[in-house]
């Protein structure tokens, strides 16, 4: 009886993982086309044959792969792998689970909620992850959290890389903020959009004491998930993708609920996904430098050959070929003096004398004839036969007739091009291409890094140049909002009540100090003022003008230094424009001074401090003489009295 | 495959080794011999010769899944031995023997096939290895009991890395005699650093120092006490990298190096080169030059051995339970362990 209790507590524990097959995309066409991507050979093994190893070593011991195209094939390999007893049968059990109706992640995930095979806590890996990451200390970790954050649904496994290092795919490029306890705050891909700025929003940096920006991370597209994961899916029918997901729970924070952490890979923990074909290389050359140990590449290397050139079972090679960091399937037929550098040949192809292929990949069963040369991101689906001389540059070849064949498309009665997004209008179908092609560009590193190292010189200089101008300075905001408000108030006849409460807005805004505040806000005025055809009516107009601002201007002048800035104001302006009028000035001051705006001994103040061989200086004299007489006068009228 | 069934038992221990269940050698022994005692006791065979083959299949089932894996296939490889001698005793035949007269003299009648089926060979066998694991269970103990014959007070001891039995031995010498130790990290795995915290616990006198500092250091110690992964039919270590240029200092300064074996780690195999495929194994790079460092990585290729290879010349003593013996007599010890017949398998 209490064994039996154990045995329930224990099942009630089993560390569950879900494994989705399908990429939804057509980032692998022409091969997906008929080869599942789970069955993607890497180094001669299907690639999910490492990722259920990985999962068995990592400690999980309930696996359900998630499959909704290519099922029997991805059924019957997972039998045959239990029939013939691999080495991960024994710890897991592996369910494969069928739903045709899958259109993306986000319905699978539905799916999954409705069968509710998921009890707990689980792993959630998206196709083609490839790890040694022990998976038990995660899940702990994530149960920690989970306790001081209830609301916490998924910790995104990241690994740590280098910017324009090997597995770091320009189109997966992420940008993520946590705070100290390693909470998610903001994730872009910055991949995926074109915008060269980013905008973080405000309140990341207002609301926590520490954030720490990444920039060196690698999605692995593994996740630790909580039980609320799954309902979460079901709720929000948007949610199609896991990045979806994630964007969907850091805007809506407060109405889900749930929160999002992340777990940063470091030291000799890796991950990585392969989601494309550079991904595709990239996780190749890390196995075979044995980043992912103890997943090595099951062939035993050939110590004839260099350590780059990988074979497989029943492949001969001539001494005259010529191999470079090149990856032959089982049963390869070469010819001679075949050059192979950066590709990958699947298993059962021939390949005749003088052959070269460049960058690209080969499918199962094709066959190539001599002379034949094949570069450049090229992709053969499976059973393609080219002819004697081909030459096939950045193209995806088909065995049969694609649906939109044209003219020009038939290589060889088995080898067509296959035209991506045909029906799509010509300008948005190019863009298209060239962005699928430059994904296709597999392997040609030194070309893609070169393209990095000019987008980052780029911004580079685009940095140098920003020190060197001053940076937009939030008084010249200020001046150019306030003169914004002045312009529109005029035009419209607003009250000036109304303008004041919008400068004043503008003024915390900006956060200016008062004095700026004064001399910026007479500036604009008299700008605006000035800015007058040069009439016969010039000063009326002028002084229209002028009388429409008195509100305003009677609002900010209130006191002694408000009318030195004023008069600093006048200044500037009478400095600034030189094709101002020249009695200007005197008028501006005078009716400044009628209107009692500034005193005269601000006048006079003022006018002590200019230098007297300024133009201004001597524009200004016969005013302030003229207060210096009237003064002495009302002195001597008093005197008198 | 109807194999598939039969040999769960060894495929456990390899999903066992291979999950990080079984790290230790001592423990992966207790395992292989809890094994085969099952497979003896309870086993589907009905002659010494069906229960070798049996045997067999799970030494190649091992070479095959873990070619670095010493441990098992020694402990069955002696099990084999005791097969034969338990089947030479219940059938009062004899085995044409280790002379040359012998071995000329045998004529094809003469060999054994270990195919008659005899009553009590089941029991005897069990019998002898009984007894066999009371002798593994006490190795360690046995070995450490040895520690006062060659640590003497107040001598300088260095060490490297990690290894349970050397903890042991240097813990009893303890008790008795004051000494210093001198814990080498081993970089990348720094595995020193717990040794060093598990020796300073027991108040040994205990410096880490880094595995650089090797050299500097030599001139001043008196013995370097390590333990080894496998000990290889030369009389060589394979032992944990960074062991070779310890033992290369350690010749310089004429320092002796002793060797804490167990019987199972005493290999019938030679090595054929240092960079031999199933000699050696390469782990992560990141111990050495982390995944971050960037681009650079593509055009280098990074090799983290785990093992070095030290030659026989290097090594003073090998201490086993049975007491010290130098290298050059490891053949001896072998032809004991393991029958003639089984050393290739």
């Amino acid at each position: 009886m209490l064994r039996k209790e154990s045995q329930m507590v224990h099942k009630e524990n089993i560390v569950q993982a879900i494994v989705l097959t399908d990429t939804f995309d057509d980032e692998f066409l022409p091969i997906s086309e008929h080869l599942p991507h789970a069955l993607l050979p890497v180094f001669n093994r299907p690639l999910i044959d490492y990722t259920l190893e990985f999962l068995s070593l990592g400690g999980i011991e309930e696996t359900f792969l998630f499959s909704s195209a290519h099922v029997e094939a991805v059924k019957r390999y997972v039998n045959k792998c239990i029939e013939n007893g691999e080495g991960w049968t024994l710890t897991m059990k592996v369910n494969v689970m069928v739903s045709e109706s899958c259109r993306s992640f986000g319905d699978c995930l539905r799916d999954l909620d409705a069968k509710g095979v998921l009890r707990g806590e689980f792993v959630l890996l998206e196709p083609g992850t490839v790890s040694n990451v022990d998976l038990l200390p995660l899940l702990k970790k994530h149960n920690i959290t989970t306790k001081s954050d209830k609301g916490c649904a998924m910790t995104l496994i990241l690994q740590e890389s280098a910017i324009r290092g090997i597995g770091r795919c320009p189109h997966e490029e992420l940008l993520v903020a946590t705070d100290s306890h390693s909470k998610l705050l903001f994730y872009k891909k910055l991949g995926s959009s074109k915008d060269n700025k980013l905008e973080f929003p405000l309140e990341i940096f207002l609301d926590n004491a520490s954030v720490s920006l990444h920039h060196n991370l690698n999605d692995t597209h593994m996740a630790i998930c909580s039980s609320s994961v799954l309902p979460l899916f079901s709720d929000n029918f948007d949610f199609q993708t896991k990045d979806d997901f994630v964007r969907g729970l850091l805007m809506n924070e407060e109405i889900l609920g749930s929160t999002v952490y992340c777990h940063i890979l470091k030291g000799n923990q890796f991950a990585g996904s392969i989601t494309n074909w550079r991904m595709y290389q990239a996780l190749s050359y890390e196995l075979r430098n044995n980043w992912v140990h103890p997943l090595i590449p099951s062939t035993k290397r050939n110590r004839k050959l260099k350590n780059d050139v990988f074979i497989g079972e029943g492949t001969k090679i001539s001494e005259t070929a010529e191999l470079n960091d090149a990856v032959l399937g089982d049963d390869v037929a070469l010819g001679k003096n075949v050059r192979i550098e950066d590709s990958f040949v699947f298993s059962n192809t021939k390949i005749g004398d003088n052959v070269v292929i460049t960058h690209s990949i080969i499918g199962e069963h094709c066959t190539i004839q001599s002379g034949s040369e094949i570069t450049s991101g090229s992709i053969l689906e499976n059973g393609c036969v080219l002819e004697k001389d081909t030459f096939v540059k950045n193209s995806l070849l088909v065995a049969k007739i694609p649906d939109n064949y044209e003219n020009g498309d038939k290589l060889a009665d088995k080898a067509y091009r296959l035209r991506i997004f045909p029906d799509e209008d010509d300008n948005i179908s190019i863009n298209e291409l060239d962005r699928k092609l430059s994904r296709l560009d597999i392997g040609d590193f030194n070309y893609e890094s070169d393209e990095i190292e000019d987008a980052f010189s780029d911004s580079g200089d685009e940095q140098l140049s920003y020190t060197q101008t001053p940076p937009p300075d939030d008084t010249k905001l200020f001046y150019t909002e306030v003169i914004d408000s002045l312009t529109r108030g005029l035009e419209d006849k607003l009250p000036c009540d109304n303008l004041i409460l919008e400068i004043n807005s503008s003024r915390y805004a900006y956060n200016v100090i008062l004095k700026e505040v004064n001399f910026n806000i007479v500036k604009a005025v008299l700008i605006l003022s000035l800015r007058q055809p040069e009439t016969t009516q010039y000063f009326g107009n002028l002084s229209r003008v002028l009388t429409y601002f008195a509100p305003v201007l009677k609002n900010y002048i209130r006191n002694e230094s408000a009318m030195k800035d004023c008069l600093e104001a006048i200044q500037d302006v009478a400095v600034s424009s030189e094709s101002l009028h020249e009695k200007c000035v005197t008028f501006i001051l005078q009716y400044f001074y009628h209107k009692d705006y500034i005193s005269e001994d601000a006048i006079l103040n003022w006018f002590s401090t200019l230098t007297t061989s300024s133009k201004l200086y001597k524009q200004v004299k016969p005013f302030t003489d003229w207060l210096k007489e009237a003064e002495e006068e009302s002195g001597e009228e008093e005197s008198e009295q | 495959m109807p194999d598939v069934e039969n040999l769960l038992d060894i495929r456990r221990l390899i999903s066992d080794i291979q999950h990080k269940k079984l790290v230790r050698s001592y423990d992966i022994a207790l395992r292989t011999e809890e094994l085969l005692e099952e497979l003896i006791s309870k086993g589907q065979w009905k002659s010494a010769k069906e229960l070798m083959n049996l045997v067999k299949t799970r030494i190649q089932l091992v070479r095959e899944n873990l070619p670095q894996e010493a441990t098992a296939p020694n402990i069955m490889r002696h099990t084999l031995k005791v097969i034969r001698e338990e089947y030479q005793s219940a059938s009062k035949k004899k085995d044409e023997g280790q002379s040359l007269h012998e071995l000329v003299t045998a004529t094809p009648s003469n060999v054994l096939d270990y195919s008659d089926s005899l009553i009590d060979l089941r029991s005897s066998i069990v019998d002898h290895l009984t007894e066999y694991k009371v002798e593994l269970e006490s190795s360690s103990e046995n070995i450490a009991a040895q520690a006062l014959e060659h640590i003497h007070t107040n001598e300088i001891i260095l060490t490297v890395g990690k290894s349970k039995t050397v903890e042991k031995f240097l813990k009893r010498a303890a008790k008795d005699r004051t000494f210093n130790v001198i814990v080498v990290e081993g970089a990348p795995l720094y595995d020193g650093h717990t040794m060093a915290a598990s020796l300073a616990k027991s108040n040994i006198q205990t410096t880490v120092i880094a595995d650089s500092a090797v050299f500097a250091m030599m001139s001043r110690v008196n013995k370097v006490i390590i333990g080894t992964h496998t000990v290889l039919a030369n009389g060589g270590l394979r032992a944990a990298s960074g062991i070779h240029a310890v033992a290369l200092a350690a010749k310089h300064y004429s320092v002796p190096v002793m060797v804490l074996s167990h019987m199972y780690k005493f290999s019938p195999t030679y090595v054929g080169s240092p960079n031999h495929e199933a000699f050696n194994v390469c782990v992560s790079p990141a111990g050495v030059i982390p995944y971050a460092t960037g681009p650079i990585l593509k055009q280098i290729e990074v090799y983290n051995p785990v093992y070095d290879y030290v030659p026989p010349e290097l090594v003073t003593l090998f201490i086993s339970h049975q007491g010290g013996n130098s290298p050059s007599y490891v053949y001896r010890l072998l032809s004991e362990l393991y029958h003639q017949d089984d050393y290739d398998l």
